[in-house]
């Protein structure tokens, strides 16, 4: 790489320092580079001060946050969130909100789960297979009706969002304590279940981690390839070659980074020799050693050890589904009609309009989709809770907003980025799993929280104003 | 020029609460021909061509193109008919870049359904060259540009999609002398491939240069029409401030009934 | 706080009381309920309803509909019906104490149920709350005497959540002081909320990497959560309590993943009021009555007559009392369970 950046020292002699010549010539977003450099910062002192309060547990700085397995549970307890703020992001560059998000989680996992538990358990027989697929077909359409419908009552009705939401808020949870009847709804069918990441049927392992690693890298390689062969299509000035390059492999690098992260957690012990003697793998003898991930064979006993079974578990089915959801949402936020007319409205309204954009459908729209997204998110909460209850979705609006907003979304509309949200959403997961990490009260975590929301806020003022 | 009118606005009215933005009145274009619109500030000349251009329902009237009476409920119904709009706030959305602008409500796709941003930066860098050759900055969000600048984007966006009738609602307000006559450069253009043009302007001499005839309106009233040719400026003027009208005009509704 | 109280089984309760109820016939025995918005409150009328009638009484009933004015009337209307005695499930407690001083006046005799009314001639029927957490304590360290627990309290604002945790500080601070026990995991959840259990559930376990063995959540529906950690780690079948009577909990507990869920079955509370109601109807002095003893744990410590029901812990071996109360179906509890794996199933 370094001889490539040595063949870009072009003639022309700038005062431009190394590293604004690199942006320049990547076009990376420096707010995002300003996030990831903020997520692992926190992680970092997450490690340290846990590893002081709690002790070691194999963390890279001595404590339990950079190890595997956190970080793996970290993008677990991030997925549902993090799947309804690519949403949210719309609504609010739409000039929108929606405050219901919360309640209407748990008013459509509550319907999944009354379905499932109450209606399609005892008619069918509880594990018949087509209980999942009914589960999640009618999570996902009551979800979207619900967003409809809350589209519908701001475009038509002409009811601020704000309102509309806001009653929405209040009055789906009390459906869903009617529908629960105050109650948790549980358990879930077997195979629902598999979306929670709970269970190891959830977990791809390391083959298919690698495999759709791989594919992301060829696809990150592919837009590149083609973005550049766009513009020599039409003459447009490139980016020096050394700077697609360096994209390429930034890129792949965090992918397949990722990808070895989750396939070095090995599963439970427990688990692990459950697996074994089910499917009758010989479990190799070992010495024992308390500190180690591996399960190996003591005389008859299984214990643990450093060298011997170990099975990765690779992704875990909710962040998949995160993964895809973020790569969608970004999709059709950049590369479709739809979402340049959301951006468009959101920069403008009347602009809009007045180009022919029917802004009031194109609401419902946004709307709907927000609401499909938290059949998504509820879909994967109850499925990891293996239950659903009328508190499941409560207050997690404030927190998909909050992850928006910290991710680069204006409240003012017209700007914001999938991205950056998602990035926002495992920022603040982060700083709850850290606390939690510390056994620190749940009071400052909500301090700490609120917190990094306004500073997250105002480090971005300055940074808009100071970058043009 | 032919005998059928390619715009008849016929009696519209439009009142916003109490107040008659726009009252009975009655303007139309030729191909191939510009007529301005003068008045003072808030004589209706903006919500008239609003009317035009679909951004307002009117309350009463009838609009006819090519002596067919059409429906314009909204600005599709408009842009369907050929008709583009400059407007005086110029309607761009600030965040995204010139070339989204340029195809906002009609952008280029890829076999694959996609945007192609290429192909519509490539457009728009073509027409932006013919108004504004120094212009560069593609790549930013139009409210980085400056005010000049994002007029010129409003330009470029109604020439681009062959107009059959063009409104330009003061679209030289805030452009530099070598740009403002680059417009009309463009307007003289334009006319001579048969398009028809309402240019709204407060600048007589612009109006005198480029029009071939003009209407007047005072209070959402039209107060006449004349031939540019027919007509001098301190008449004109005596129209828009007074709603006198001189003797080369024809008097509408809104003329000083007594100076008769 | 000093409680003045005795608790009583409540089967040796409903003995003392049944020969009394026998004597009384006749009267008007009425119930303001609150609300009738919230499930359990015509579980509770259902018990009522059934001993009142059952001893030849009369039952009448109003409902405040969720607002302290319409209570007031509704009381109102109870004393110049003259009814014998009004049971109050007070909506808002200090505001319905002049309509108690009413009722005393005229010659009614009044019963607050399940929430406290400050006026010392009334008779308190309630559960023993703050036993509840002493009871899940118990349940636990029966089955895990020694070792690490980890405590999944409720919400920080909620003053249940602290009573709850003093009970079972109570019972195991012997043997955290003796370091048998070992306070490895404390921590508040957010609205009480199931989800954010299990977050805070799979904290405890990275941050401890698994040395956990007992787990005493303050609910069910955080136990659910909890439960959902555990499995993801394998850990399923450490001992693990809660609180409500869940059916969704009785279900886990049948199958082994809950240790215990402490009930305070409704129908009991019903029963054993109505009861009192019964022999204060028949002119019983109510500190005559079996269980009662003096209360002053309220706001304002007012010294009131109570009767403080035992909660019931449901085990695996008892699963079949909350089955045979009505309180959850055969099916319901025991799904996924093998056919007489676990009494009662
Ligand atoms: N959307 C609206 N709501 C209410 N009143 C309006 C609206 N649009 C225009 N008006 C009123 O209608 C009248 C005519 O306004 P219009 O904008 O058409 O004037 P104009 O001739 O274009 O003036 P200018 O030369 O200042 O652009 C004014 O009194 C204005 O206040
Ligand atoms: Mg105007």
């Amino acid at each position: 790489m370094s001889k490539q950046q040595n063949s870009s020292a072009n003639p022309a002699l700038t005062d431009d320092g190394p590293i604004r010549r690199f942006l320049n010539a990547t076009e990376i977003d420096t707010r995002m580079i300003g996030m990831i450099v903020a997520l692992f910062a926190i992680w970092c002192a997450f490690d340290i001060a846990s590893g002081i309060l709690r002790g070691n547990f194999g963390g890279l700085l001595g404590g339990s946050f950079l190890t595997p397995r956190n970080l793996w549970t970290l993008l677990n307890q991030t997925a549902s969130i993090a799947v309804m703020t690519t949403g949210m992001v719309l609504i609010i560059v739409m000039r929108q909100i929606d405050l219901s998000v919360g309640s209407m989680l748990s008013l459509v996992a509550v319907a999944g789960g009354v379905l499932q538990v109450y209606q399609l358990g005892p008619s069918l027989g509880v594990g018949h297979p087509a209980i999942w697929v009914l589960a999640i077909i009618a999570i996902l359409a009551l979800g979207t009706a619900i967003g409809a419908f809350n589209g519908y009552l701001t475009a038509y009705a002409q009811i601020p969002s704000f309102i509309v939401t806001l009653g929405g808020l209040i009055a789906y949870s009390g459906v869903a304590f009617l529908l629960a009847k105050g109650e948790t709804v549980a358990p879930m069918d077997k195979t629902f279940k598999v979306l929670g990441g709970t269970i190891p049927a959830s977990w791809i392992g390391p083959f298919w981690t690698w495999t759709l690693s791989f594919a992301a890298c060829a696809l990150i390689v592919f837009a590149i390839v083609n973005g550049r062969r766009q513009r020599v299509r039409f003459k447009f000035p490139l980016r020096p070659v050394w700077a697609e390059v360096t994209l390429a492999a930034l890129g792949s690098i965090a992918v397949l980074g990722a990808a070895a992260v989750v396939n070095s957690y090995a599963w439970p012990p427990k688990l692990a020799e459950n697996y074994a003697k089910e499917n009758n793998i010989t479990i190799p003898p070992g010495v024992e050693d308390k500190a180690g991930d591996a399960i190996c064979m003591a005389g008859d006993a299984v214990v643990r050890c450093l060298e011997g079974l170990t099975l990765g578990t690779g992704y875990a089915a909710p962040v998949l589904i995160a993964f895809a959801i973020g790569a969608i949402m970004s999709f059709i936020a950049t590369r479709t009609r739809f979402g340049r007319y959301v951006y468009a409205v959101g920069g403008n309204p009347e602009a809009a309009n007045l180009a022919g954009i029917n802004t009031r459908w194109l609401t419902v729209k946004v709307f709907a989709l927000m609401g499909f997204l938290v059949g998504v998110s509820a879909i994967i909460s109850s499925a990891r809770l293996d239950a659903a209850t009328n508190a499941l979705g409560a207050l997690n609006e404030l927190y998909v907003i909050a992850a928006a907003v910290i991710g680069g979304t204006s409240l003012a509309g017209g700007v914001g980025t999938i991205y950056g949200a998602i990035l926002g959403a495992l920022l603040m997961q982060s700083i709850q799993s850290g606390m939690g990490l510390l056994n620190l009260p749940a009071a400052f975590q909500n301090i700490v929280v609120g917190t990094v929301l306004v500073i997250a806020v105002w480090l971005d003022q300055i940074y808009r104003r100071n970058v043009k | 020029m032919s005998n059928i009118p390619l715009i008849e606005m016929r009696d519209i009215s439009i009142a916003f609460g109490g107040i008659k933005a726009v009252d009975h009145a009655s303007v139309d274009l030729y191909p191939g021909e510009v007529v301005g619109l003068l008045g003072h500030n808030g004589a209706g000349k903006s919500t008239l061509i609003k009317v035009l251009s679909g951004a307002y329902k009117r309350d009463a009237g009838q609009i006819f193109i090519d002596g067919k009476e059409v429906a314009i409920n909204n600005p599709r119904d408009a842009k369907a008919l050929g008709i583009e709009t400059i407007y005086q706030t110029l309607a761009l959305a600030d965040n995204v870049d010139a070339a989204a602008n340029l195809y906002l409500g009609r952008e280029l796709r890829t076999p694959f359904g996609t945007l192609d941003d290429v192909a519509m930066e490539a457009a728009t860098r073509k027409v932006m060259h013919r108004l504004n050759p120094n212009f560069r900055r593609f790549k930013e969000p139009v409210i980085k540009l400056s005010g000049g600048q994002r007029q010129s984007v409003a330009i470029a966006r109604a020439i681009h999609f062959n107009a059959r009738i063009l409104i330009m609602d003061e679209p030289t307000a805030a452009l530099g002398p070598q740009e403002t006559a680059q417009v009309g450069e463009l307007i003289k253009q334009l006319k001579s491939e048969g398009i028809g043009i309402f240019l709204i302007s407060h600048d007589l001499h612009d109006v005198f240069d480029l029009a071939d005839r003009l209407t007047v309106m005072k209070n959402g009233k039209v107060v006449g029409s004349a031939r540019t040719s027919d007509v001098d400026h301190d008449g004109v003027l005596g129209m828009i401030i007074a709603g006198k009208c001189p003797p080369g005009a024809i008097p509408g509704p809104g003329a000083l009934q007594s100076a008769a | 706080m000093t409680r003045k109280f005795l608790t009583l089984a409540a089967g040796a309760l409903m003995l003392g009381m049944s020969s009394m109820s026998a004597l009384a016939a006749g009267k008007t025995i009425a119930v303001s309920w609150k609300t009738f918005q919230e499930e359990r409150w015509k579980t509770d009328e259902a018990a009522i309803k059934a001993v009142v009638e059952a001893a030849g009484n009369t039952y009448v009933s109003t409902d405040a509909q969720g607002s302290a004015q319409k209570q007031a009337a509704d009381i109102e209307g109870l004393i110049s019906q003259k009814v014998d005695v009004i049971m109050v499930v007070a909506f808002d407690s200090d505001a319905i104490l002049p309509s108690f001083k009413a009722a005393s006046d005229a010659g009614v005799k009044m019963l607050s149920y399940d929430v406290l009314v400050e006026d010392p001639n009334a008779l308190y029927v309630t559960f023993d709350n703050v036993g509840v957490g002493r009871i899940i304590a118990q349940e636990i360290q029966k089955v895990k005497p020694e070792g690490n627990y980890a405590f999944i309290k409720g919400d920080k604002g909620d003053p249940n959540a602290t009573f709850l945790f003093q009970g079972m500080m109570e019972v195991l601070k012997e043997a955290l002081d003796s370091g048998k026990v070992k306070n490895v995991c404390e921590t508040f959840t957010d609205g009480w909320k199931p989800d954010n259990a299990q977050k805070n559930m799979e904290q405890c376990l990275t941050s401890t990497g698994n040395k956990v063995d007992a787990v005493l959540a303050e609910n069910d529906g955080m136990a659910s959560g909890v439960v959902a950690a555990l499995e993801a780690q394998g850990m399923v079948g450490i001992p693990v309590g809660g609180q409500d009577g869940d059916l969704a909990a009785i279900n886990r507990v049948a199958l082994g993943t809950q240790t215990v869920s402490v009930w305070k079955n409704a129908r009991e509370l019903g029963k054993v009021a109505a009861e009192a109601a019964n022999a204060i109807a028949d002119g019983t002095d109510p500190t005559k009555i079996a269980g009662v003893g003096k209360f002053s744990g309220g706001a304002k410590g007012v010294e009131v007559n109570a009767i403080l029901l035992a909660p019931t812990p449901i085990t695996k071996a008892n699963v079949s009392a909350a089955i045979d109360a009505g309180h959850i179906t055969k099916d319901q509890a025991c799904a996924g369970v093998a056919a007489g794996a676990v009494p009662g199933c």
